[in-house]
């Protein structure tokens, strides 16, 4: 079972990886016109040799198991505008965007949770009424204004946090937590509203289950029913958006990195693009592949933990 | 029901674990802002000094450039030792190699950091020393020789010498930025003709070549031997500028690229100010990539940063309104450089000067000017050249394309109805054109403006598009086309301080190369930037500059909207940007395109 979904795992990555290497060679523009300055492309002889040097001229096919042997050993080439190796600015710029993933669904889930076990659990009333508005109004607000706002209330009002920048984990924790907390926060306020809703949806069906009114019948306490019995079955789908977005927030938190201005992969890849990098295009879209790829895995992997029935069918 | 009303109970709990955890995170953190900045002392700011410095023999400056326009008052203080600075720049620089990375002024403020170079600009836009010492050349400007500073060492600690200029221009040769530079500079040839004298030979005449050695690419001075040819790893170790390849004040000490750029003073700097304290004044610098210019300053107002840098007149005048109760000084500058366009010539209509002419006629250009934020700010601009520019030509300004409904309607219309006009359309049917600038909102702005003006007359339809920055550029270098370009009238800067014969320029290129992007080219007018280049007498070099600049305002290949106003701004108290000095005590041009010369800035008293 373990060995089938492997195998699955590294044919999904050797599609991905053709398909982005195809992708990006077939992008219009000729990659030498990032490699050298414009007056430098009227020397022939030193586009031919560049050519060769890069191995251009070979066919498509030669080109990507070159580039698969060499990005099997680790080596997923180097910047052609900053002569920086691939494997090093993702190493530089991972801690970062992963951090900042990880703390804003963090945050997300300590609140969503608890609102969307209630909301489910008081459905109809004006608790869950509430909430429900709480989520459509978070849902409503794009995550750059609600940056905005707290740059604007916690930074140039109060001046309790920075305006911008990363301090990482490494350099002060104090100023790490300083830094995180308004992206953070901007990126989970949106997935509060999502997870809540989610939650709510899937215990208010779990609630209705025969396990549950017999465990209701024996006299157990709501709490107990409600984090023991039920919270774990209505998991499964939030598990499943849960895994999705720490993959799309991987490369998806451009915008939030942008206007805290944060050294992360999303930025990274964006300038690449910008710049015509097109090897680093593809080894950042590869990693970022491979990070999609092993998250929804895991993902699969965990739903048999939270769920018995899954993995006795398995 | 108790469960429920307890959780709501944890809710808040937790909401208050987050409010309390940010507080303590504010309170714990260190703080980077440099108020402690130590007290020793010096006199009164630089003013006016004698030159202490052998002034150059050969090369007559230039009457004045762009003069410097600074709102705030001059600080009533003199700097003092120590403290720290934090810049927020508006882009990351690709690199810290001056003969390798395409610059601009975000990284040329981190470059004038950790870098010297050979010559810089005065405050009146001439050249005067900085590690050349002084220079000669011989009579028909071909071979420049030129002794540099004694006692010059990079921050490791090698002392400077001649065979080190010597191993840059094998570096320099292949560099992505240098090596156009020497090619329109006519360099051929340097050589080391003493322990601290180098001889620079050129391929044809070039009056103003010293220029070139105040600008980056070939005029910043690096250890080639950190860059051997063919080691990529010391190549890409370069990009972070290591300790010992620049004799800049500074050294870079941790390099967080798209984050944070942090420099150290470097002890051992060889320069010193009037009074003889040694430069640099600041114990650190640091400098901080903000792209959004909202953020930026926000980050300035709440104290995140000591400085920002800003090229867009929008921002300034944000930026003006905070200044307002004295929290931040501003140092704006408002030289040659100016926004503008240009039309691909070699594409119809725009081959036709009745269709050049005829939309910029129908363009106001103070209303292009209010689009841009630049009310009040920014003056309209008729040339490359701005008027307090040596440069300049009154009479180049009243060839100016300058707004004329009616003539632009007659102009237009004759075209229209020519049978043989170029596009091919038949004569009646409107002009199609496509104007595109790179997707910031000030230019948007701009664009819709200008669209509305081109539509008015009612002979014009006008697509308005917008490309990423890289994409822009690329369009108009056009490299999938034989550098003809892929675009149509196309917004781009124009001007810059640097002397114009230096790279036979002014900042548009107009020799057949890729990079004349207008693709318009005129043997008569190239021939007297040619001319120009062949004396260092200014008043002749200024007449045909002034003739050049006519041909262009009367054939249109290019138009201006305003001068592009551009500042640096800064916590009350961090100053000094206008009054960096040479090495012969002399006083610098100051801050153009909001470069700092951060080795002389300084925290008041």
């Amino acid at each position: 079972m373990l060995a089938a979904r492997l195998v699955r795992l590294v044919a999904t990555l050797l599609a991905v990886s053709f398909l982005t290497f195809f992708l990006v060679n077939t992008l219009p523009g000729d990659p030498i016109n990032a490699l050298i300055p414009p007056d430098a492309q009227q020397d022939q002889e030193f586009v031919a040799q560049l050519r060769e040097d890069y191995g251009l001229n070979d066919p498509f096919l030669v080109r990507y198991g070159s580039w698969l042997g060499d990005a099997i050993n680790g080596d997923l080439g180097r910047s052609v505008i900053t002569d920086q190796l691939v494997t090093d600015e993702i190493k530089h710029r991972i801690p970062v965007t992963a951090e900042l993933a990880v703390v804003s669904i963090g945050l997300a889930l300590l609140l969503a949770i608890p609102l969307g076990v209630t909301a489910g659990y008081r459905q109809g009333t004006k608790i869950d009424q509430s909430i429900s508005a709480l989520a459509q109004f978070l849902l409503s607000i794009p995550s750059f204004i609600v940056g905005l706002i707290l740059i604007y209330f916690l930074s140039i009002r109060l001046r309790w946090l920075p305006a911008t920048g990363w301090t990482r984990l490494t350099e002060s924790v104090t100023g790490n937590i300083k830094t995180v907390i308004m992206p953070a926060v901007s990126l989970a306020l949106t997935e509060i509203a999502v997870y809540t809703r989610i939650v709510r949806s899937d215990m208010i069906n779990t609630l209705k289950e025969t396990y549950v009114l017999s465990a209701k019948s024996k006299g157990l306490k709501d709490r107990f029913i409600l984090f023991r019995h039920a919270l774990r079955p209505s998991s499964l789908t939030l598990t499943t958006i849960v895994g999705l977005n720490i993959a799309g927030l991987i490369g998806g938190t451009v915008v939030i990195e942008q206007l805290f201005a944060l050294p992360g992969l999303g930025k990274r890849l964006l300038d690449a693009i910008f710049q015509r990098d097109f090897i680093m295009v593809q080894g950042v879209t590869v990693f970022m592949a491979c990070v999609y790829v092993v998250i929804n895995t895991c993902v699969d992997l965990f739903y048999m933990i939270i769920d018995p029935r899954i993995r006795r069918k398995s | 029901m108790s469960y429920l009303l307890g959780k709501r109970g944890v809710g808040f709990k937790l909401l208050a674990v987050l409010l309390a955890a940010t507080a303590v995170a504010s309170a714990c953190g260190s703080d980077s802002s440099s108020d402690d900045a130590a007290p020793a002392a010096t006199t009164a700011a630089p003013a006016e000094e004698t030159a202490t410095t052998e002034a150059p023999e050969t090369t007559e400056a230039p009457a004045t450039t762009a003069t410097p326009t600074t709102t705030t008052e001059a600080p009533p203080v003199g700097p003092s030792q120590g403290g720290s600075a934090s810049l927020a720049i508006e882009a990351e620089a690709t690199g810290l190699r001056p003969w390798e990375d395409t610059c601009s002024s975000p990284c040329y403020n981190m470059m004038n950091a950790v870098y010297d170079k050979l010559t810089e600009q005065y405050a009146d836009g001439s050249y005067g020393p900085m590690l050349a010492k002084s220079w000669e050349s011989n009579d028909d400007y071909t071979v420049f020789t030129v002794q540099l500073q004694e006692g010059v060492s990079f921050t490791d600690g090698t002392a400077l010498t001649a065979q080190h200029i010597v191993d840059m221009f094998a570096v320099q040769q292949t560099g992505a930025a240098s090596a156009g530079v020497i090619a329109s500079s006519n360099l051929i040839g340097v050589e080391a003709t003493g322990d601290l004298e180098v001889t620079y030979t050129l391929s044809a005449t070039n009056g103003p070549f010293m220029a070139v050695l105040s600008r980056a690419p070939m005029g910043m001075v690096f250890n080639a031997a950190l860059v051997p040819a063919g080691d990529d790893d010391a190549m890409a170790a370069a990009a972070n500028a290591p300790t010992g390849i620049g004799t800049g004040p500074f050294m870079v000490t941790n390099r967080d690229v798209d984050n944070k750029t942090e420099m150290e003073r470097n002890p051992n700097y060889w320069m010193s100010d009037n009074f003889g304290t040694q430069l640099p004044y600041l114990d650190s610098v640091s400098f901080h990539p903000i792209p959004d210019e909202g953020t930026r300053l926000d980050s300035l107002s709440s104290g995140t940063v000591t400085a920002m840098q800003t090229l867009r007149q929008a921002t300034i005048r944000d930026a003006r309104t905070v200044a307002e109760d004295g929290s931040l000084w501003m140092f704006e500058f408002q030289g040659n450089n100016a926004g503008g366009g240009m039309f691909n010539v070699l594409v119809p209509p725009y081959d036709d000067v009745r269709v050049r002419r005829g939309l910029i006629m129908a363009t106001r250009q103070d209303s292009i000017i209010a689009a841009l934020g630049g009310e009040g700010i920014s003056e309209p601009a008729t040339q490359l050249y701005a008027e307090d520019s040596p440069w300049y030509s009154e009479e180049a300004a009243e060839a100016y394309a300058s707004y004329d409904f009616d003539g632009a309607m007659a102009l237009l219309e004759d075209y229209i109805n020519d049978p043989d006009r170029s596009d091919g359309k038949a004569a009646g049917e409107k002009i199609d054109t496509v104007l595109s600038c790179p997707p910031d909102p000030t230019l948007i702005a701009a664009m819709e403006v200008t669209q509305q003006f081109w539509n008015e007359t009612g002979l014009v339809n006008t697509e308005l598009t917008a490309f990423d920055q890289a994409t822009h550029i690329n369009m108009a270098l056009g490299m999938g086309n034989e550098f003809r370009g892929e675009h149509e009238v196309h917004c781009w800067r124009w001007g810059s301080e640097s002397d114009p014969g230096g790279e036979n320029s002014g900042s548009a290129p107009w020799e057949t190369s890729p990079f004349n992007f207008s693709n318009w080219h005129d043997p008569e007018h190239y021939a007297l930037l040619e001319e120009a280049r062949t004396t260092d007498d200014v008043a002749a070099r200024a007449a045909l500059y002034g003739q050049a600049s006519i041909m262009v305002n009367e054939q249109v290949p290019i138009y201006f909207s305003g001068g592009t106003a551009t500042a640096i701004a800064t916590e009350a108290g961090l100053g000094g940007f206008d009054s960096w000095i040479l090495p012969d005590g002399e006083i610098g041009i100051g801050h153009p395109s909001a470069e700092g010369r951060w080795g002389q800035a300084y925290w008041t008293e």
